[in-house]
Parts: structure tokens; C-alpha cells; sequence
């Protein structure tokens, strides 16, 4: 093993499970050696509700996913979801000082800094800063603007905020496997990043990470992100409607959900029955078809409608040329990707993992785990390259999120 | 630009929540953890220390016993001796010290053994052996400077000139220029003794060294005229007899300064140049007050006590008998 291997942990704990992986980073490439997944307890709509239980099925993932590597971590980049990250934009504005009107470093650093600075409301956290691309004289630039000339330098931040004590709860989780959280990695940013190219983002794109207790969603735009949010609302409600509707219990409901559930309704035969189990037990019951995606179809219309709404006027089509990416579990449900043309008025496509991720890996589940350990890659390739400089979250960020 | 970035809010980030954690809140698997965490840290240092200790030991061994090296260490034969020295010995009177066996091995050679060998020539002060690998031995000397001269008999072997340093060690002499030895006074008045390792140092040498370094500097001209110094009463009186190649006889007071009464002989020496009144016993231990003894007639040449030893017929006619017999025996304490 040479001595510059390290082995980057990425941790996922949502709602419907816990995912744990483990990559060897050899300083040029990442090979995945460790991969663990838990059914999750104790998680709702992403924030941890019962610690015991929570802590029982990501410490099982862990386990699962060291010994799948054989190797032992010490820290890990972990995913953060839940309905209780908010972000809002804020930017600043600057005369540029020199008197030949050149932008310096230190005139790029204080615009940075006025953008970021924004008191947030007592127990709220910064997750993420991200910065949108710099405008000099109103002219974009989506590189740094040192040296360019200019009178007048802008730039703005979407700021990602949680809840002090829901973020700190995650943390804890993982530091009772005496692991140190290394970074807090945004699932949208996370699963965005994975299924979308470098070109699509250029040119505007929405990922849409539907899970089972909440919808994460990243809008980019000239290549780096503009807007995220999370929708409290996931692929769990469709199973919920239905049992609700058909009169099941959630087992059953999940059953049907994914045998049978769609986003747009196919059936036009309200006599066509489909069996619960099909096995002819007892207590094997028969459903109307039409029924059962009636209620995913109209489930998936209002969870993408939540979706936009959120995202206001920041979405249009014009502007997302790239379309609608859908990833997550919740992605799996049939007719997803039309039912999601159709929402935005744009293109849309299920999300697809790079072509070097394992086959065993590129199910849309694994997309948020992927990206955060892609995540990790380049925060250690950034650490070991430039040791000597500062000022590491916010260039890591950049760098991962605004270019391959 | 509306803000001053002095005064900009100061927004909190996830990184300032704590990430201790209390070991009750930890799995069992986390508890394992850290203790095979904290297990580690002691093992790792433990090893350190015990690594550290060996290689410790090993070295201490080695220095203390070469022959417990392997074979292999001690394959390289000493090929050449070098000599670092301050003073005048030189390779052959190493290579005669030393006597190192032709197909001794540099490993082989016990270092303490031969620094014990280059210490017993009294003619150095201090000495280091080195080894130079692959195949040289290095030998550092510091060597004694002689400032006088005696003649010493063993029993009844022949006498024998011995160079006296300014701490007294008395030693044969080697190398050094004929010319030079020649102008060094000769001590009488003591009695040598034997020690375990060669000769007792003199006692009394420092103040009779004063004493020759402050006329050699002040008054070479008196100086050079002497020809022998005699510590019979130095311990007992605090006094050092010189003889002149003339017979007159100075005695100089250790109590007070020496270059005072270089002076005052020196006053002496000019202010009596009758020939027919020659000065004969000059005391300089008495202070301002210097008595003074004239003789009669020109006094005889003295040969020095070299020449006398063996001869008695050929001692120097000086008025002072207490200094006729320069044989100096030597006590065997031992």
C-alpha cells in the first residue's frame, strides 16, 4: 500500500435507509473497497428522532462497510438532508480600489466576505456557503476576477442554514462510532453532482434527489449551483397515500407502490385488477390498477409541483436548458421522468451514475453516497496539492461543484 | 460598498458544534473503538521506548565489548594510523606506542586499551582514539610543554635527563629540539616518587613555572643566566633558590610578586658591576628590604649538573654546597 492511500468514508442516513462507503484514494484515482447499507430507524424526514436507534443502523452500516474494506476510517464526509435546511441569497457589491481600476485579492476577499456575512436567526447554522459566478461591471465571470479591470465587483452567496441542534444530532451519531465528521456535504450537491455533466450545468440543469422522506434539489446554472432546497416531502408519501386510500398497512402499500405505482396514469381500464401478493394466500386481495396510479400519479404531480413552487422564479425553462435529472429512490417510479416534463415544461431524465461507478453501485439510491465520497476525493486531492494554502471549505465547494 | 468588513456579523457554521462525545452516548462497537484507539497510542509508544532501549543497550554493549560483534563487523584490518597532535611526537613514536598487531581489525582493537597506552607516556596530557571506518585509527594528543629540566637515577641504573611541565609531571622528553632543552634550567632540592602509573607529579612546579615564564618575559637577560633552581625550601619556607652560571644565588620569595623582585634583582644586578665585589647571594623573600652577600673574587664558571652527575671531580666550584650534589634519588614509594 503506498503511503499516500487514504480512505475516504461517506455516510448517508436517510429515511428508508443507511448507506456507508468506502473508497481507497490513491492520490489519482478512487477505487470503492467498502460498501454498507442499513434499513433506517429512528430517521424521519432526514433529522434523527430516536439517537438509540439511529445510531444502532448507521453504526451497523459502518460496521457492514469496514469489513466489506477491511480497513479502518477515522473520519468520514457525511450527507445532510432534512426539511429543516433553508438557503437564501445574499450578495454584496464593491468599488474596486486600485486607481488603474485592476481587481486585487484582497478586493475579491472582501466582496466574498460582505456576500457571506448575514446574521442568521438564533440556533441556525451555516452548512454551506456556495458562491454564485462574480459579475465585473455587470459582465459575468465565472472565474476568479483578479486582475481583470473593472470600477465595480459583485458577487453573490446561497447560504445554506440548518438547525443547530438537528445538525448536531447527525454529528453525534457518527462521533459514537468515534469517527470525526470531516465535512457536512449537501445531499442535493451530493447526487447532483453525479448525474449531471459539466456541460448540462453550464447550460442549466435541475436535479431533482426524490428519497423516501424528503425531495432534495439543486438548481445550476453557468455551471455552478444557484439555488438548493429540500422538500419535506418523499417517495414515503406515495406509500402512505396509498395505504391510506386502498385501506393497507405500509408494508403492503410499499408492496403495491412498487409493483404497480407510476407517475402518470397508463390504465384506462378501471375494471383491470392486480393481486396484492399474487400467490393466492390467504388474505390476498385484488386492487383496481387504475386506482393505484391514480393516487402515485397525483402524489408525483404535487410532490414536483412542491418542487417548483419552491424554486419560484429562480426556475424557467429558457434558463434550464439542461432539463430535469431525477435521481433517488423515488426515482424509480415508472413514468417519473415524463410526469416531470411535464410539471417544468422541460426535458426530463432519470439520473445515471459516471460510467465508472460499479454496476452494483449505480442504482439511483447510491447516488447521494457516491457524490459525497466524490466529494471527499477532491477535498483530499485539494488538501495534498495545496497543504500550504487556506481558506480550504469554500475553494473545496468551488472547485467540486463548479467544475469536473 | 455599504459595510465595513470590521463590523460584518459574525455568522456560526456547523463547525463550531462540539464533536466530543460522552462514552455513554457511544456504541459498544464506538467504545471498542476508542479503546483500541487509546490501546494503540500506548502500544505504539511502548514500542518507541523498548526499540529506543535496545538500540541504547546494543550500542552500550558494543562500546564496552567490540568482541561481542559479529564476525562481519571486524573484517576490516587497521591500515593506516593517523596522529593529531599539538605538540612534537610523531608517527613512528605512535606507531611504537601503540604497537598494533599487523592483522589487527579495526572493530578488533580495544580503543580504551590503546588510549591507556598513549596516557602512559607521560608526555601527554590527554588523548582520544577514533575509529575512522573502514580501516583507519585515529589517534588526538594533547601534549606537555616542559618548562625546566632534572637529572633522575633509578637504583643503580644510569642517570637520566627528564623534562619537567608546568603541572609538575616529569617525562622523558621525546622529539623535541636538543637546542631547546638546552636553555631549560635544571630543579634540584626534590625527591622524586613513583606512583602506579610512572613518576608522582612535583610539587610546588606551578610557582616555580610563574617564576621562569615572568623572567623569561621581563628579564630574558638574567634569565639566561640561570642555570638551576632549587625547591629544597620551598615547602618549608615558601622560598625558591636560583643559581647562576656566575655562583650567585637569588632567592625568590612565592609570596609576593615575582615580577617586583625580577625587578629589583634586576636594579641589583646593574647597580654591582664592580668585578672585584661580585654579588653572591641576593635574598628577594624579604620584601623591600633585599640583603645582599658580596664575594671576593671572580667566581669560577659552573658546568651544568648533567656533566657533574658522573663526575665529581668536574662540579663547579660555587660557594654554596647546598646545591654541590644535583643526584637526585628516586623514592620508591610503591
Amino acid at each position: 500500500m503506498s503511503s499516500k492511500t487514504t480512505f475516504i468514508g461517506a455516510v448517508e442516513i436517510g429515511t428508508s435507509k443507511v448507506t456507508a462507503l468506502i473508497g481507497e484514494y490513491t492520490g489519482r484515482e478512487i477505487v470503492i473497497i467498502g460498501c454498507g447499507e442499513c434499513s433506517s430507524r429512528g430517521v424521519i424526514k432526514g433529522s434523527v428522532v430516536d439517537y438509540r436507534a439511529a445510531t444502532e443502523c448507521t453504526h451497523n452500516a459502518l460496521e457492514i462497510a469496514e469489513r466489506d474494506a477491511n480497513e479502518r476510517i477515522d473520519h468520514v464526509y457525511l450527507a445532510q438532508t432534512g426539511g429543516h435546511l433553508e438557503g437564501f441569497y445574499n450578495e454584496a457589491s464593491l468599488n474596486v480600489k486600485a486607481a488603474d481600476n485592476m481587481i486585487e485579492m484582497d478586493d475579491i476577499r472582501t466582496v466574498c466576505d460582505l456576500a457571506k456575512a448575514k446574521e442568521l436567526p438564533l440556533g441556525r447554522m451555516v452548512v454551506h456557503n456556495i458562491r454564485r459566478p462574480f459579475r465585473v461591471d455587470g459582465r459575468l465571470v465565472p472565474t476568479s476576477p483578479e486582475n481583470l479591470v473593472g470600477q465595480k465587483l459583485e458577487v453573490g452567496y446561497w447560504t445554506v442554514h440548518g438547525q443547530e441542534q438537528r445538525l448536531a444530532d447527525n454529528i453525534h451519531v457518527i462521533r459514537g462510532f468515534n469517527l470525526e465528521v470531516r465535512e457536512l456535504v449537501l445531499s442535493s450537491l451530493a447526487s447532483g453532482h453525479m448525474v449531471t455533466s459539466m456541460e448540462e450545468r453550464q447550460n442549466g440543469v435541475l436535479a431533482i434527489d426524490i428519497g423516501a422522506g424528503t425531495t432534495d434539489y439543486v438548481l445550476y446554472r453557468n455551471g455552478a449551483p444557484h439555488t438548493t432546497g429540500v422538500a419535506a416531502v418523499g417517495g414515503g408519501h406515495f406509500t402512505n397515500d396509498i395505504s391510506i386510500g386502498l385501506r393497507l398497512t405500509e408494508g403492503q402499500a410499499e408492496k403495491l407502490k412498487l409493483r404497480f405505482g407510476r407517475a402518470l396514469v397508463q390504465s384506462r381500464d378501471k375494471s383491470e385488477k392486480v393481486w396484492l401478493d399474487g400467490n393466492f394466500s390467504i388474505g390476498d386481495r385484488q386492487f383496481s390498477r387504475q386506482a393505484i396510479e391514480n393516487i402515485t400519479a397525483a402524489r408525483a404531480w404535487e410532490l414536483l409541483e412542491v418542487v417548483k413552487k419552491k424554486l419560484g422564479h429562480a426556475f424557467s425553462p429558457e434558463t434550464c436548458a439542461g432539463g430535469v435529472v431525477l435521481t433517488g429512490g423515488g426515482a424509480k417510479l415508472p413514468a417519473i421522468a415524463e410526469c416531470a416534463a411535464k410539471v417544468f415544461g422541460t426535458s426530463a431524465r432519470l439520473g445515471e451514475a459516471p460510467t465508472w461507478v460499479n454496476e452494483n453501485l449505480r442504482d439511483p439510491g447510491f447516488h447521494t453516497a457516491l457524490g459525497i465520497l466524490y466529494y471527499g476525493v477532491s477535498v483530499q486531492s485539494d488538501r495534498t496539492a495545496t497543504a500550504r494554502r487556506k481558506g480550504g471549505f469554500l475553494r473545496n465547494v468551488t472547485r467540486l461543484f463548479a467544475s469536473t | 460598498m455599504s459595510k465595513d468588513t470590521h463590523t460584518l456579523p459574525d455568522t456560526r457554521t456547523w463547525r463550531e458544534i462540539p464533536q466530543q462525545v460522552r462514552p455513554r452516548a457511544m456504541s459498544i462497537e464506538g467504545r471498542r473503538r476508542m479503546t483500541m484507539g487509546v490501546m494503540r497510542v500506548a502500544i505504539g509508544s511502548a514500542v518507541i521506548l523498548g526499540v529506543s532501549w535496545g538500540v541504547w543497550e546494543m550500542a552500550g554493549v558494543l562500546r564496552e565489548n567490540p568482541d561481542s560483534m559479529p564476525e562481519a563487523a571486524k573484517a576490516d584490518r587497521v591500515r593506516s594510523l593517523v596522529l593529531v597532535t599539538d605538540g612534537v611526537l610523531d608517527k613512528n613514536w605512535l606507531a611504537k606506542t601503540l604497537a598494533v598487531a599487523p592483522d589487527a581489525t579495526l572493530m578488533g582493537l580495544d580503543l580504551n586499551q590503546m588510549r591507556q597506552r598513549v596516557l602512559a607516556d607521560a608526555q601527554v596530557s590527554s588523548a582520544a582514539v577514533i575509529r575512522n571506518f573502514p580501516d583507519t585509527l585515529v589517534v588526538r594528543i594533547s601534549e606537555r610543554s616542559p618548562v625546566a629540566r632534572m637529572m633522575a637515577q633509578a637504583g643503580g641504573a644510569a642517570p637520566k635527563m627528564l623534562l619537567i611541565a608546568r603541572d609538575g609531571a616529569a617525562f622523558a622528553g621525546t622529539g623535541f629540539d636538543p637546542a631547546m632543552v638546552e636553555t631549560l634550567p635544571w630543579i634540584d632540592g626534590i625527591r622524586l616518587s613513583r606512583v602506579a602509573k610512572g613518576l608522582a607529579p612535583i610539587e610546588g612546579m606551578r610557582a616555580v613555572s610563574d617564576l621562569l615564564a615572568s623572567a623569561k618575559l621581563e628579564a630574558e637577560n638574567l634569565y639566561r643566566t640561570w642555570k638551576v633552581i632549587s625547591l629544597a625550601h620551598l615547602s618549608t619556607d615558601g622560598e625558591i633558590e636560583v643559581y647562576t652560571r656566575d655562583g650567585m644565588k637569588i632567592i625568590f620569595g612565592t609570596k609576593e610578586d615575582y615580577l617586583r623582585q625580577i625587578a629589583r634583582l634586576d636594579l641589583l644586578v646593574d647597580e654591582s658591576k664592580d668585578p672585584t665585589r661580585p654579588l653572591r647571594v641576593v635574598n628577594l623573600a624579604l620584601g623591600a628590604q633585599v640583603p645582599v652577600a658580596y664575594g671576593t673574587a671572580a667566581p669560577t664558571l659552573g658546568n651544568p649538573p648533567s656533566e657533574t652527575l658522573n663526575a665529581q671531580s668536574a662540579r663547579p666550584q660555587v660557594a654554596f654546597p647546598s646545591i654541590s650534589n644535583p643526584h637526585i634519588d628516586i623514592h620508591r614509594e610503591l
